[in-house]
């Protein structure tokens, strides 16, 4: 298969790096008072405020890794990964209007629906990429 | 659409894993396409003829309602 825009495949690697370490950072950023999810307030306003550009660093690290966990390319990206990719894609986007569209009528919390939107289709497709694929795996091991 | 790769390999004696690295995928396609769960692109499709050496239409069958 051409080259389809896709990240090399040790990118992956770099991508769960990224999402592991979005963890302690959250925590550590938690536990000193920079993000507080309970305030719909925060203390200092503006765009280069510490509590904001703590939560944009936490947000674009976790952002990137799963771009990348979600874009490389596998170790053999031939046309039958590439279905599987746009399906998955196509799946994504069907749940992530679904929670936005039920979240939209339910919850007035559009900050939170907003960080909601940045991660459900992200998620959704990496979980249904890598579980078609460890079913084709299962398959491919059981029939020898 | 039905396939006979499986025969074919057979007949020449190669494993999944030899087809799929004369046409260039990987085993799981070779082994979803022989078992009928994926339907391989036209050039994929051709690929793997003239790896048998023989036209579309004898490793490749229409089925009805396709």
């Amino acid at each position: 298969m051409k080259n389809h825009f896709l990240f090399p495949y040790w990118c992956r690697y770099l991508g769960w790096g990224l999402v592991i370490l979005h963890v302690p950072l959250s925590i550590l950023g938690r536990s000193h008072g920079m993000i507080n999810i309970m305030d719909p307030q925060p203390r200092d306003q503006g765009i280069f405020a510490g509590e904001h550009l703590f939560f944009i660093c936490t947000t674009l690290i976790m952002s990137a890794g799963l771009f990348l966990v979600a874009f490389a390319k596998e170790k053999i990206e031939d046309e039958q990964i590439w279905h599987i990719r746009l399906d998955s894609l196509r799946w994504a986007i069907y749940i992530n209007y679904l929670v936005l569209i039920i979240s939209l009528i339910f919850i007035e919390d559009v900050p939170h629906m907003l960080e909601l939107n940045l991660w459900v289709p992200l998620i959704f497709f990496i979980i249904r990429f890598r579980w078609v694929i460890f079913r084709l795996n299962r398959l491919l091991s059981r029939e020898g | 659409m039905k396939n006979n790769i499986r025969v074919e390999r057979a007949i020449k004696d190669i494993t999944q894993a030899d087809l799929a690295e004369q046409v260039g995928v990987s085993r799981q396609t070779i082994n979803t396409i022989e078992s009928n769960k994926y339907v391989p692109s036209t050039v994929l499709a051709l690929k793997i003829a003239r790896v048998f050496n023989k036209p579309l239409e004898e490793i490749f069958m229409l089925e009805e309602g396709d």
